[in-house]
């Protein structure tokens, strides 16, 4: 099974789509009741969003057009097989893992590990080869941050911070 | 105006502080740009969270200083692996790997480095002297001109954004939707933050540019198969001399030198179109005996100084107006932003300390870049050795502390991460990213200067016409949309002519 780049592009316009729909609710909802949908310029904060929105439905309107058009004339392309987009996939779910885990474990145990997974995505398989410079990443960001530029960071629910 | 900013800006410019951290940016320019897959932007965009916290100069000269570096050090890699490690340096192919072939990698670099320095430094003087005159000119601008001339700003970048005008403008719109969310400053009412405090001053324009360029960047690039390859290239030192060599082909530093800075200077046309604009015209000056694309030290002068003077060119409209000419200058007015001022006439008039300060960052990291640049030439080529494999997550980390690091906010990355995606999947589909971030940008110098506008004459929208300077840019904006589907129309066209032709034959 593949996915080519018409299929994406159907998921763009849908997006755009979405978007176009959720300023026109927002504005029909959360705006008119906090009564700024209405009015001059200077009271009317629904009027720019929805213009924008309206040119830009303008502007999917034609792209969608030309999508359709352009599947009609041209043959089926061969797509990206659903395999190959599995490594950008887990990339953002071990990312996403990450941000999860951030505030639950904190930095010096979440980032090693996130490291070390991202590592192995990329194809290094030997474990000291992704052991020592994950940790080492890791130590090395974090002195940078807090003790050059203070910055805390995340600490966990155990508040680990080292105090350089 | 000039004198008095560039006296007043020497105080910000000569401080340890500065000098070192426009040293340290041409550095990290050199190996970002060198890098394959990262560039100036990235460069900028990663060291973004790192100079909010710094002082407003030297954070500046950090980040040019870093542009600058990058413009440059794509040209490595392009010379000694034909990879060009930023498309600004794809023109530097034709000439610099060949020359690398004859044996003479250290030269090719060598000029490459000293073509860029005297080809920024040439920028740099473009935009010392254009900036103060636009800013001027454009101190009488009120709210339907600066309206405009946001439009024209994004519509520029739209129409010649890689990938097509729609798509462009599209993403261009979006970019004005984000840039609505939060509160709303005429009416104090909230918009798009569904009730979620931290959305009440929108996102973070940081978190959006990390996200939007470097997650979905990294994402693109690990769908490749060749992240442990490792390059085995040869150390390579340039000298000093290589200067000698640049300076005898002055006609062509100087003329490709003013190809980039005017280029630089048009919204939205930015680096690549002007090298190799550069490189055919030099080529069409230069004898057959020159031997351009066999190796001719000519052609590297002419993409690499033509590449670095678009830098200074491309500083010419985002000081003096506000308007980014192209997706750095974008990131840098965003950064401006966070540094708490904003480029534009009222800059120039309000701080002039400011103007001079970036303005002598600027000259001083195209000297950098030739000394630098030219001394550590053998750790930017070592640094080519780096598998993708360890790069990715280091990008990818650094993105995240760098963002994290803004408000201490777990919030801002999960912005980022969502730009990310965003990023990935309008990439994927063809969709240019840079409107985006533009639209994000001027987003709200272009509504708040249309409400003005529209207070101003009472909500007619004649307004927009019956001032001249505002006039002329809506006909712009109109002859820029109405060229560029001309344009696409004829292209289409040829490439059916093309294709009906090639069935038929």
């Amino acid at each position: 099974m593949s996915i080519g780049k018409r299929h994406v592009e159907w998921l763009a316009v849908a997006l755009f789509l979405a978007v176009i729909g959720l300023v026109y609710q927002q504005a029909a909802t959360s705006m008119a009741e906090q009564g700024i949908a209405s009015g001059g310029p200077y009271d009317n904060a629904a009027a720019y969003p929805k213009t924008i929105a309206a040119v830009l439905a303008l502007l999917t309107a034609i792209q969608a057009l030309l999508q359709i058009l352009r599947a009609r004339k041209t043959k089926a392309e061969t797509g990206v097989p659903l395999g190959q987009l599995a490594r950008p996939a887990s990339l953002v779910l071990i990312f996403a893992a990450y941000l999860a885990a951030l505030g639950i474990a904190g930095y010096h145990i979440a980032t090693p590990i996130m490291l070390a997974a991202l590592m192995m995505l990329c194809g290094i398989r030997r474990p000291l080869a992704i052991v020592v410079p994950a940790v080492l990443i890791s130590l090395g960001l974090s002195y940078v941050f807090e003790a050059w530029l203070k910055i805390v960071l995340p600490g966990g629910l155990l508040h680990l911070n080292i105090a350089w | 105006m000039l004198a008095q900013s560039l006296a007043a800006g020497l105080d910000q410019f000569l401080t340890p502080l500065t000098l070192t951290l426009t040293t340290l940016g041409v550095i990290f320019g050199l190996i970002v740009g060198a890098l394959p897959g990262l560039g100036p932007l990235m460069g900028i965009v990663l060291m973004l969270p790192f100079a909010v916290d710094m002082p407003p100069v030297a954070a500046m000269g950090f980040l040019l200083a870093i542009g600058v570096g990058g413009s440059c050090g794509g040209s490595i890699s392009a010379i000694l692996l034909r990879i060009p490690g930023t498309p600004l340096a794809a023109a530097t192919l034709f000439d610099g790997y060949p020359l690398a072939q004859k044996g003479r990698a250290a030269d090719a670099i060598g000029i490459a480095i000293s073509a860029s320095a005297l080809g920024g430094l040439f920028g740099g003087l473009v935009l010392i002297l254009a900036a103060p005159v636009l800013a001027d000119f454009a101190s009488n601008f009120s709210p339907p001109e600066y309206a405009m001339l946001a439009l024209t700003g994004l519509i520029a970048i739209a129409v010649v954004s890689e990938g097509s005008l729609l798509k462009g403008l599209m993403t261009g719109c979006l970019g004005l939707l984000i840039a609505t969310i939060g509160t709303d400053e005429f009416s104090t009412g909230f918009r798009f933050t569904f009730g979620s405090f931290e959305m009440l001053n929108g996102f973070h324009i940081v978190a959006i540019v990390v996200g939007i360029f470097a997650i979905s960047e990294m994402a693109h690039q690990v769908q490749g198969n060749d992240l442990n390859q490792k390059s085995d290239v040869k150390i390579v030192r340039p000298g000093f001399r290589t200067l000698l060599i640049t300076l005898r082909h002055w006609k062509n530093l100087l003329r490709s030198s003013t190809i980039g800075a005017a280029f630089g200077a048009l919204p939205g046309v930015g680096g690549t179109i002007s090298t190799f604009a550069s490189y055919a015209v030099a080529k069409a000056f230069s004898k057959p005996e020159d031997g351009y694309g066999e190796g001719a030290e000519g052609g590297v002068v002419a993409t690499e100084s033509a590449n670095n003077a678009t830098v200074g060119g491309a500083m010419v409209p985002t000081m003096a107006l506000g308007i980014p000419g192209e997706a750095s200058s974008a990131v840098l007015i965003g950064a401006m932003l966070i540094l708490g001022f904003f480029p534009g006439p009222a800059l120039f008039e309000q701080r002039p300390e400011i103007v001079g300060g970036v303005f002598l960052v600027y000259l001083f990291s195209n000297i950098s870049l030739l000394i630098v640049g030219i001394l550590a030439t053998p750790a930017f080529v070592w640094v080519l050795r780096l598998k993708k494999s360890y790069l990715i997550p280091i990008v990818l980390l650094l993105c995240a502390i760098g963002t994290f690091a803004l408000q201490s906010s777990v919030f801002d990355l999960w912005v980022m991460m969502g730009f990310g995606i965003l990023g990935l999947l309008l990439r994927n589909a063809g969709y240019p990213l840079a409107p985006l971030v533009i639209g994000v940008i001027l987003g709200p110098l272009l509504e708040n200067n249309l409400r003005r506008a529209l207070l101003i004459s009472r909500e007619g929208y004649w307004i927009f016409l019956d001032r001249p300077v505002s006039a002329v840019l809506v006909a712009v904006n109109i002859a820029l949309i109405a060229g560029a589907i001309y344009w696409t129309i004829r292209q289409r066209r040829e490439r059916d002519v093309r294709a009906t032709a090639q069935s038929e034959g």
